[in-house]
C-alpha cells in the first residue's frame, strides 16, 4: 500500500518558514487549509491589449477595485475522506480549487497537501482538440509530471475505463462532451493520486458512466486517499461523499454530513430565490403604479 | 496506512525570490521538463501535418515559392542581385522562415494553452521552449531543398564548410528562444502583441542583410545608422549563413564570423537569462489573467 514516490512528485517549490518538520512525515490529514485567502486585483487580471492600455492611460480611471474571491477558509481533508464543496455560482470553489492544485498562489494563509496531487480540474477541458484521445492522455501525463515510460504502461488501463471505442484514435474535436468527461476522469483517477480534486463532477457522463466513476472514487476513498470535488449535483455529493462543505462569496458556511449540509443549501438557495422574487414582485409593482 | 511516506507540499505566498534565484529555478524547470517539452514539439508536428506526405511537401514548398518570389522581385524586374542569386536568397529565407515561425508560435504558446495551464501546475516556461524547438523541424525540411538545389544547380559551391550550418543555426536557436520567451510571457498581458510583432520582424528582415550584401551598402551614405546597423544580430547571422552556403568576403564558401557569432552566443545567454527572470516574475500572475 505504499505509494511508491516518483522523482517528479517530491520537487517542491520552496515555501516559506516551514512549521513542520521537513522531510516525509505522516501528519494525519491529507490535506490542511488553513486562513486561507484569495484576492483577485480586478484592475491586473482583465484581459488587455496595448491599444486598451493605450485607451485607459487617456481616461484617468483610478480602478484599482480588488475583491477576495475567498477569505478566512480553514478546513482538513482526513484520510479517506471524500470532500464535497458546494456552492451558488461565483462562490470561489473552482478558485479553491486551483489553490489546492498549486496553481494559484494565496495571497493569505497556506495549504498542506499530503503527497501527489492530481488536478484535472474541469475534467477534459484543457485537452488539445487538434490530437486523438491517445496522444491526449500522454500529453496530459507530460503536463502532469509523469514519467513517459509509466503513462505509457497506464494507457490501456485509462482507454479501457475511458470506454470510447475506436473514438480514442480520433481527434478530440469529434468528441461529445461526455466523452471528453470520461477521458478526463479516466486520466485524472488513473494516475494513483494521493489527493485527487475535480472541478463538475461529470455533469455531462451517463448514467452507466456514472456508476463506474462512482466505484472508482469509493476506492480511491477506500484506499485512505483524499478527495476534493466540486459539484452543482446536489445528489452526486449526497451518494458520493462523506463530508460536504457550503462555500458562499467566498466564505464556509456550513460544514459537515453531505445530508445535513445539502438540506442547508437547498434551504438557503430557496430562500434567496424567494427573496429575488420577491424584489421584482416588488420593482414590477413599483414600475406598475 | 498511516505509516505511508509522503512528502507534505506547502502553498502560501513567497517572500519575492530574487532575480538570481527566479533564473535558476526556471532553467532548472525547462531541463527537469524536458519530456514535456519533447511531447509538445511532437504535437505541434502533428498538427503542421509533418506525419503526412502533403505536410511535408509543405515545409519544402514554402522556402522555395519565398525565393522564387524574391528572386522574380529583385533579379528579373530591378535586375539587381548577384550572381546565383536565388542561392543567395535562399540561404536566408531559410533561417529567417524559421525565425519568424519560432516568433510567431512562441507568442501564442502561453495563450492558447491557457485551458491547461488553468487546470494543471506545471512550469509554463516550457511551451515557449517547445514553441522554439519545434521550429527546428521546419528548418531541417527547408534543408532538403538547398541540398537539392545545390546538387543540382550549384555544384561548385558545394564545400564543407556546409557542415558548419548547424554551428550558426546554433548560435540563431538560443538568440531567438531569449526572445520568444519574453514575448511569450508579455503576450499573456497584451493580447494583441502578435500584430506588432508581425510588422516588426517584417521590418527586421528588410533592415538585415537578407536580401542584399551588407558591402552593397554605402557606408558615407547612412553616417550613423552604418554603425548601428552592425549592432543588429541578424548581421552577423546572415552573414555568416552566406560564408558557409553562398560566399564568403573571398568569393567562394568560407568559414563564419567567429568572433561574431561567439559575441552573439554571449549576448544570447545573458538574454536568455534576463527572459528566464521576466517570464519567471509574471508567471504566478498567468493563472489570474488567462
Ligand atoms: N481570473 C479572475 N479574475 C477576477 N475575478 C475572478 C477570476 N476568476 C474568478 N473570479 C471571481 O472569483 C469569484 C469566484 O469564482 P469561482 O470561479 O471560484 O466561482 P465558482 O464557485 O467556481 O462558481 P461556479 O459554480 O459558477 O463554477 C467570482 O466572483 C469570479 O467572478
Ligand atoms: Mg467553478
Amino acid at each position: 500500500m505504499v505509494s511508491i514516490l516518483r522523482k517528479s512528485r517530491t520537487e517542491f517549490s520552496p515555501a516559506g518558514p516551514a512549521s513542520l518538520p521537513a522531510g516525509p512525515v505522516d501528519p494525519g490529514y491529507m490535506m490542511r487549509v488553513e486562513d486561507l485567502g484569495i484576492r483577485y486585483d480586478l484592475r491586473l487580471t482583465r484581459k488587455t491589449t496595448i491599444r486598451g492600455t493605450f485607451r485607459n492611460l487617456t481616461k484617468i480611471s483610478r480602478d484599482d477595485r480588488s475583491f477576495w474571491a475567498l477569505r478566512n477558509v480553514s478546513f482538513e481533508v482526513a484520510h479517506g475522506e471524500s470532500l464535497a464543496i458546494i456552492g451558488p455560482n461565483g462562490a470561489g470553489k473552482s478558485t479553491l480549487l486551483q489553490v489546492m492544485a498549486g496553481i494559484l498562489t494565496p495571497s493569505e494563509g497556506r495549504i498542506e497537501v499530503v503527497g501527489h496531487i492530481s488536478t484535472l480540474l474541469t475534467l477534459g477541458a484543457g485537452f488539445d482538440v487538434e490530437l486523438s484521445g491517445r496522444d491526449n492522455i500522454l500529453l496530459a501525463g507530460a503536463f502532469m509530471g509523469i514519467d513517459a515510460r509509466e503513462m505509457r504502461e497506464r494507457l490501456p488501463g485509462i482507454i479501457e475505463f475511458a470506454d470510447i471505442g475506436q473514438f480514442i484514435d480520433a481527434q478530440i474535436r469529434t468528441y461529445s462532451s461526455g466523452m471528453r468527461a470520461r477521458l478526463g476522469f479516466s486520466i485524472a483517477t488513473a494516475v494513483d493520486p494521493d489527493v485527487l480534486i475535480i472541478d463538475e463532477v461529470l455533469g455531462t457522463g451517463d448514467a452507466v458512466f456514472r456508476v463506474k466513476s462512482q466505484r472508482r472514487v469509493m476506492e480511491l476513498a477506500k484506499a485512505a486517499k483524499g478527495i476534493v470535488m466540486v459539484t452543482h449535483d446536489l445528489n452526486w455529493a449526497e451518494e458520493f461523499c462523506n463530508r460536504a462543505m457550503l462555500l458562499e462569496k467566498g466564505r464556509i458556511i456550513a460544514e459537515g454530513s453531505p445530508a445535513e449540509v445539502v438540506a442547508l443549501h437547498r434551504e438557503r438557495s430557496d430562500r434567496a430565490r424567494l427573496e429575488r422574487d420577491a424584489e421584482i414582485a416588488r420593482q414590477v409593482a413599483a414600475a406598475t403604479a | 496506512m498511516a505509516t505511508t511516506t509522503r512528502p507534505v507540499r506547502r502553498i502560501q505566498t513567497r517572500a519575492r525570490p530574487g532575480p538570481i534565484e527566479l533564473v535558476v529555478e526556471g532553467l532548472r524547470e525547462i531541463w527537469s521538463r524536458r519530456q514535456l517539452a519533447r511531447y509538445l514539439v511532437q504535437a505541434d508536428m502533428i498538427k503542421h501535418g509533418a506525419n503526412t506526405v502533403l505536410g511535408n511537401i509543405w515545409w519544402v514548398l514554402d522556402p522555395l515559392l519565398q525565393m522564387a518570389v524574391y528572386v522574380l522581385f529583385v533579379a528579373v524586374i530591378l535586375g539587381k542581385g548577384g550572381a546565383d542569386y536565388p542561392l543567395f536568397v535562399f540561404a536566408a529565407i531559410l533561417p529567417w522562415k524559421w525565425f519568424s515561425s519560432s516568433m510567431s508560435d512562441a507568442i501564442l504558446s502561453v495563450t492558447s494553452r491557457e485551458a491547461i495551464i488553468r487546470q494543471v501546475k506545471f512550469p509554463a516556461i516550457v511551451l515557449p521552449v517547445a514553441a522554439t524547438a519545434s521550429g527546428v523541424v521546419s528548418f531541417l525540411f527547408g534543408l532538403i531543398p538547398l541540398f537539392a538545389m545545390m546538387l543540382l544547380f550549384y555544384a561548385d559551391r558545394i564545400t564543407p564548410y556546409l557542415l558548419l550550418i548547424p554551428a550558426v543555426a546554433a548560435v540563431q536557436f538560443f538568440f531567438s528562444l531569449s526572445l520568444c520567451i519574453v514575448f511569450a510571457a508579455i503576450n499573456v498581458f497584451f493580447r494583441d502583441l502578435g500584430n506588432l510583432e508581425r510588422h516588426l520582424v517584417r521590418l527586421w528582415f528588410y533592415l538585415s542583410p537578407a536580401l542584399y550584401a551588407t558591402k552593397d551598402l554605402d557606408p558615407a551614405k547612412y553616417g550613423i545608422l552604418a554603425e548601428l546597423y552592425k549592432l543588429n544580430p541578424w548581421v552577423v547571422l546572415f552573414e555568416s549563413y552566406h560564408d558557409v552556403i553562398y560566399a564568403g568576403p573571398k568569393g567562394v564558401p568560407g568559414p563564419p564570423d567567429w568572433a561574431g557569432l561567439g559575441i552573439l552566443l554571449l549576448v544570447s545567454f545573458i538574454m536568455i537569462g534576463f527572459a528566464t527572470f521576466v517570464f519567471k516574475r509574471l508567471e504566478p500572475a498567468f493563472a489570474k489573467v488567462l
